[in-house]
C-alpha cells in the first residue's frame, strides 16, 4: 500500500467522528422528517400514508394563521427596531473611547450574556399585574395596573421589548466590529467636505457597514421567524397551555411543538417544520438577492 | 476669495467657534445620558432579580421595590431553601454535565474534521464540505422533530447521551474553526511530519496548540449556547431527574406552580451566576467571537 | 555521509508537466545549490527529495537505496524553510527536540543532543525563549538547529536566507559555510540569490523551465557555460550578447562582422579551433568586464556606442550603452571613471567572447 493511501484513510479517520454525527444526527432527520410529513401518525405509532393531507390540514387551521399574523407583524417591528437599536447603541459606544467605551458595550452586552429562558422569566415579572415592578412605577404615577402579558393589546409589544433587550447587545457588538473597519480618513475628508455628523453617519458609515447590516439583518430575520423561547416562558410554558390569552403569543415554532408534543401529531408538526424551512430559504434567498443587487461594499 | 482678514471676520469666526463649542458640549451631556439611561435599562433587571434574592420576602412591593438588596440573610436563606426543598441541585449538576460534554465533543469533533477540510486534500473534500456547508442555511425548526423521533427509536429519552450526543453535529463549529485553522502556514505542518510526527500527532501537537485562541472562543459560544439551550432539554428530557436548570426555571414559571418570586428569582439567579463569571473572565473572547462571526461569516 | 543519485525524475501536477528528465549525482558532503528564476521549479525538486511531494516518474536513491515510497520522516532528511516553520506555542528548547519527542526519546538523550546542537548554533542561552521572542537570524538559527538534532543524511534548505536584511545574510551564509565544513553533511540549497550560489556552493545546479541547464563548479558555470541561459543568469551585470555574422573560418579562428550593426568594420577575430563552417549566424557573448570603454574615441579600434546610463561605484563604473542596430552592451571600467562623453567607442576582448548558435546553445572549440 503507497504512503499516499494510508494518508487518505488517516484523513477519513479524523473526519469520521464529525461526518458521521452529521449524517445521522443532522442529515437523517430531515430526510426522515420529509418522510414522517406524508404520513399520519398519533400516539399508537400506527402509520400510515396521507399524501398532502398534513401540508393541508396545517395550512387551512385556525392556529396556522393566527401563528403566522403574530409573526409576520412580531418580525415586521421587531427586526427593524432592533436594528435600530443596536446601530444606535453601537454608534453611541463608538463615539466614547478608553474606558467609558469599554465600560458602555460591556453593560450594554449583559442582557446578551442571559440565557432566553432567564431574560423571559425575569421580564415575566417585571411585567406582572399589580405587584411587578413596571406597575408599580405605574402605580407612582397614579396609573392602573396594566396586565402587560394578558390584555391581547399589549402582549405582543411587552414581548418585542424583551426581545429588543435580549438581541440588541449582540447585534451592537457585530456592528461595532464594522465601525472598527471603516477608515477613519473616509470621515476626514467627510469633514473637509462640511459634512455634519450626521450626514456623515448616513453618507460614511452605513454605506462603508454594509457587509455588517446585511449579516445583522439576515440572521436577525431567520432567528425572527423561528422565535419560540421567550413567548413560549411568558406565556404558559407548557405543552398544555401555550400562546398566551387568545392565542396572542402563538408563533409558528410553538404552533408546530404543540402539534408534535401536546397533541402528538407528528406527522403535521413535520409538515409544518418544512413549510417553515421553504419560508426561510425564501427570506434568505430575497435577502441574498437583494445583497447581489445593492452590491458589496 | 479675500486673503485680507478683517477683524470683523475674525470676530465672528470666533463666535462661531464658540457657539459650535457649546452645541458639542450639550451634545456631549446628551451622549452620556442617553448611555447611562440605556445601560440602566440593560442591567436594572438582572440587578432587581439579585435584590429580590437578597430581600425579606414579607415586606410588600410597595414599600421595598427592591431597588437595592436589603437583607444578606435572607438571600443565603433562599439559596438554602431551594437547594434542600426543591431537586434545583439534581437539575444543576445535569446542566453542568450537559454544557460540559457538549463542550468537550464540539472542540474534539469539529477540530479534528476541522483540521482536515482547512489543510489537507483528499478525494471527496469538496462534496462533503459542501454538505456541511448547505446544512448552515438549514434552520432548526426542521430537524428538532424527526431529531427527536430519532431520540426516542435510540432509547434515549431522559438521557445525558441524548441530551449531548444530538448537538454534536453543529456545522457552526467547524465552519468556524476551518476559517481558522487555514491560516495555519503548511510549512508548519509539512515540518511535523519532516520531524516524524504522524497525522495524530500534527494535529495534537501542531494543530490543536496552534488554534488555542479560536478553541477557546468556540468553548464559551457553545457554554453559552447550551447552558441557554431551552427547547431540547424541554423535549428530550421531560423527566424530573433528568431536568435542566432551564426547565426547571420555566417549570416555576407555569401557573399554578405555587412558587413565590423570591424562589423563582433565586433558581434564576443561580442558573445566571455561571454565564455572568464566564462573561465577566473572557469577555473580550466572547465579544471578539460575535463580533468574528458576523464580519467574516 | 550519503550520497543522493536522480534519475529522469518528474514531476507533474495533473497533466501540468512542472520537473522533466532531472538527472542529478550529488556526492557526500558535498554543498549543492539549486538556482534559478521564479516558478523553474526549485522548491518542487527539493520538496521531492524530501518526500513532501510525490514523484511522478524516475527514480531516487540515497546511499543506494531506491527512497521514492519512503515516508518522508524516515528517509533520513532534514529540511530548513523559508518562514522557520517553528512552533510559537514551544520554547526553542522543545522546538529544537520536536522530533525526539515525537520518537519518544528519553529526556536525558533530548537534552544532550539539543545542548550540542545548541552549542554549535551559540543557541545556548535562547533555549527557554519562545520563537516570538527571538530575532529573524536568531530564528534562523533554531530552526537549522531543529535540524541538526535529526543528524540527518541530508540537510535540505528552501531560500532560509531570503527573510533577513542585507547585513545579516552575508553574515549567516558565513556560518552555513562554516557549519558544512564542522558537520561534513550533504546539503542542498535552494536559492534565486546567483550570489548565494556562487559563495555558498561546492557545485551549482541550474534550473530553468522545469529542467536542469547546467551543473558544475560555481567558476565552471561562470567561465564555461553551456548555453546562453546559464551564461545570461550567472555574473552581474549580466553577459552582453550580440548577434553577428561569420565571415571567415580559419583553423583556429574565425572572423566575424556585422557587431551592433556596424558592417563597415573589417571584423573581429575569435581564436576558436574546428568551427563548423556551415553556420553563418552566431551571438556573441561578451561579460561586462571584457568590454571596456576607449580612452580617446577619435583614435581608438572598436564598436561606436551611445551612452545611455553610467552607473559609479567607486572602483568599479559600469557604462550602459546603445550600438548602432538598438542592441545594449554593458562595459565597466576598472578604477576610471567615466568622462562624461555621449558618443564613445566600446573595445572588446575577442579572446574572451563566447560563441552561442542561434538555438541559444554554446558552440565550444575542439579540444587541443
Ligand atoms: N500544488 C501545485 N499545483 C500546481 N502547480 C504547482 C503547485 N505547486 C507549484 N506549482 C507550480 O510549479 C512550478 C514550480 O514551483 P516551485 O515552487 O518549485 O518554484 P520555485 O522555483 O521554488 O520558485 P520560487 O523561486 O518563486 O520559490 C510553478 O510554476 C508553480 O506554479
Ligand atoms: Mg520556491
Amino acid at each position: 500500500m503507497s504512503s499516499r493511501t494510508t494518508r487518505s484513510i488517516a484523513h477519513y479517520l479524523m473526519l469520521s467522528p464529525f461526518m458521521l454525527l452529521f449524517a445521522v444526527f443532522f442529515l437523517y432527520p430531515i430526510v426522515s422528517g420529509l418522510f414522517y410529513s406524508f404520513f399520519e401518525w398519533n400516539a399508537s405509532q400506527t402509520s400510515h400514508f396521507v399524501g398532502l393531507a398534513n401540508y393541508t390540514k396545517v395550512f387551512t387551521s385556525r392556529n396556522f394563521e393566527k401563528a403566522t399574523w403574530n409573526l409576520l407583524i412580531y418580525v415586521s417591528i421587531t427586526v427593524p427596531l432592533g436594528i435600530f437599536v443596536a446601530l444606535s447603541l453601537a454608534l453611541l459606544v463608538d463615539s466614547f473611547s478608553g474606558f467609558w467605551a469599554k465600560f458602555f458595550r460591556s453593560a450594554f452586552f449583559i442582557p446578551v450574556v442571559m440565557p432566553l429562558f432567564l431574560a423571559a422569566t425575569i421580564w415575566r415579572w417585571i411585567y406582572a399585574p399589580n405587584f411587578g415592578l413596571l406597575n408599580t412605577i405605574l402605580g407612582w404615577f397614579g396609573m392602573p395596573s396594566v396586565q402587560f402579558l394578558n390584555d391581547t393589546g399589549t402582549m405582543l409589544y411587552a414581548m418585542i421589548a424583551v426581545d429588543v433587550w435580549v438581541s440588541a447587545g449582540f447585534n451592537m457588538v457585530i456592528i461595532l466590529a464594522g465601525l472598527k473597519n471603516v477608515p477613519r480618513h473616509y470621515y476626514e475628508a467627510a469633514r473637509l467636505d462640511g459634512a455634519s455628523t450626521f450626514q456623515q453617519v448616513v453618507h460614511v458609515t452605513l454605506p462603508s457597514i454594509r457587509p455588517v447590516l446585511f449579516f445583522v439583518i439576515t440572521y436577525g430575520l431567520i432567528s425572527a421567524l423561528q422565535v419560540f423561547d421567550v413567548p413560549w416562558l411568558l406565556t404558559g410554558s407548557s405543552f398544555a397551555e401555550y400562546g398566551g390569552r387568545a392565542n396572542a403569543l402563538l408563533f409558528p415554532v410553538m404552533d408546530m411543538m404543540g402539534r408534535g408534543f401536546g397533541s402528538v401529531r407528528f406527522g403535521q408538526a413535520s409538515a409544518y417544520g418544512f413549510m417553515l424551512t421553504i419560508l426561510i430559504v425564501c427570506v434568505t434567498a430575497v435577502m441574498f438577492a437583494l445583497r447581489k443587487k445593492f452590491g458589496d461594499a | 476669495m479675500s486673503t485680507t482678514v478683517t477683524p470683523a471676520a475674525t470676530l465672528s469666526s470666533a463666535s462661531a467657534s464658540i457657539a459650535s463649542r457649546r452645541s458639542v458640549s450639550i451634545a456631549t451631556i446628551l451622549k452620556w445620558l442617553v448611555a447611562i439611561c440605556v445601560a440602566i435599562v440593560a442591567v436594572f433587571p438582572i440587578w432587581w432579580m439579585f435584590n429580590v434574592v437578597f430581600s425579606h420576602p414579607g415586606v410588600p412591593i410597595s414599600i421595598n421595590p427592591r431597588l437595592y438588596p436589603t437583607s444578606l440573610s435572607a438571600g443565603l436563606n433562599n439559596i438554602l431553601t431551594i437547594f434542600t426543598e426543591t431537586d434545583y441541585l439534581r437539575a444543576y449538576y445535569v446542566s453542568v454535565m450537559y454544557t460540559l460534554l457538549t463542550i468537550i465533543g464540539i472542540l474534539l469533533f469539529s477540530s479534528m474534521a476541522a483540521f482536515e477540510f482547512a489543510q489537507f486534500q483528499f478525494p471527496g473534500k469538496n462534496l462533503l464540505f459542501g454538505i456541511v456547508m448547505i446544512s448552515l442555511m438549514v434552520p432548526k425548526a426542521v430537524t428538532i422533530i424527526p431529531t427527536y423521533l430519532l431520540t426516542v427509536q435510540l432509547g434515549w429519552l431522559n438521557t445525558m447521551q441524548g441530551l449531548v450526543v444530538p448537538g454534536l453535529a453543529s456545522a457552526f463549529g467547524l465552519f468556524m474553526l476551518i476559517q481558522f485553522m487555514k491560516s495555519i502556514p503548511a510549512e508548519m505542518i509539512e515540518a511535523a511530519r519532516l520531524d516524524g510526527a504522524n497525522h495524530f500527532q500534527i494535529y495534537w501537537h501542531v494543530a490543536i496548540p496552534l488554534s488555542k485562541n479560536a478553541l477557546i472562543t468556540l468553548a464559551i459560544l457553545t457554554f453559552m449556547s447550551t447552558w441557554g439551550n431551552y427547547i431540547w432539554p424541554l423535549i428530550v428530557a421531560p423527566s424530573p431527574t433528568m431536568y435542566t436548570v432551564g426547565q426547571v426555571v420555566g417549570l416555576f414559571n407555569a401557573p399554578y406552580s405555587h412558587t413565590t418570586v423570591d424562589i423563582v428569582m433565586t433558581a434564576n439567579l443561580l442558573a445566571a451566576v455561571p454565564p455572568l463569571i464566564f462573561f465577566l473572565i473572557f469577555q473580550r473572547q466572547i465579544v471578539e467571537g460575535i463580533a468574528h462571526s458576523g464580519t467574516k461569516g | 555521509m550519503s550520497s543522493l543519485q536522480i534519475s529522469n525524475a518528474a514531476k507533474a501536477y495533473g497533466a501540468v508537466p512542472i520537473l522533466d528528465n532531472i538527472n542529478l549525482d550529488i556526492a557526500s558532503g558535498e554543498f549543492v545549490v539549486f538556482v534559478g528564476p521564479s516558478g523553474c521549479g526549485k522548491s518542487t525538486l527539493l520538496r521531492m527529495i524530501s518526500g513532501l511531494e510525490d514523484i511522478t516518474a524516475g527514480e531516487m536513491r540515497l546511499d543506494d537505496r531506491v527512497i521514492n515510497h519512503v515516508d518522508p520522516a524516515k528517509r533520513g532528511i532534514a529540511m530548513v524553510f523559508q518562514s522557520y516553520a517553528l512552533y510559537p506555542h514551544l520554547t526553542v528548547f522543545e522546538n529544537m527536540a520536536f522530533s525526539l519527542t515525537m520518537a519518544r526519546a528519553p529526556m536525558a538523550e533530548r537534552k544532550e543532543k539539543v545542548e550540542r546542537a545548541a552549542e554549535i548554533l551559540r543557541l545556548t542561552h535562547l533555549l527557554d525563549r519562545r520563537p516570538a521572542q527571538l530575532s529573524g537570524g536568531q530564528k534562523q538559527r533554531v530552526a537549522i538547529g531543529r535540524a541538526i538534532v535529526r543528524q540527518p543524511k541530508v540537510f535540505l534548505f528552501d531560500e532560509p536566507l531570503s527573510n533577513l536584511d542585507a547585513e545579516l545574510r552575508v553574515q549567516m551564509r558565513a556560518e552555513l559555510i562554516q557549519l558544512h565544513q564542522r558537520l561534513r553533511a550533504t546539503m542542498i540549497y535552494v536559492t534565486h540569490d546567483q550570489v548565494e550560489a556562487m559563495t555558498l556552493a561546492d557545485k551549482i545546479v541550474v534550473l530553468n523551465g522545469g529542467r536542469i541547464q547546467q551543473v558544475g563548479r560555481p567558476l565552471d558555470l561562470y567561465d564555461d557555460p553551456d548555453n546562453k541561459f546559464v551564461a545570461g543568469f550567472i555574473g552581474t551585470p549580466t553577459m552582453n550578447f550580440l548577434s553577428a555574422r561569420v565571415k571567415d573560418v580559419a583553423a583556429d579562428h574565425i572572423v566575424v562582422s556585422g557587431l551592433g550593426g556596424d558592417t563597415a568594420a573589417a571584423g573581429l577575430v575569435i581564436p576558436f579551433a574546428g568551427f563548423d563552417p556551415s553556420i553563418r549566424e552566431i551571438q556573441l557573448g561578451i561579460r561586462p568586464e571584457h568590454a571596456t570603454i576607449a580612452i580617446d574615441p577619435a583614435s581608438a579600434e572598436g564598436l561606436a556606442a551611445k551612452v545611455t546610463l553610467v552607473e559609479e561605484l567607486g572602483d568599479l563604473t559600469s557604462v550602459h550603452t546603445v550600438l548602432a542596430n538598438g542592441e545594449r552592451l554593458v562595459a565597466q571600467n576598472h578604477g576610471r571613471r567615466h568622462s562624461g562623453a555621449i558618443e564613445t567607442v566600446v573595445r572588446i576582448a575577442a579572446d574572451k567572447a563566447l560563441v552561442f548558435d542561434m538555438a541559444g546553445q554554446r558552440l565550444r572549440p575542439a579540444k587541443a
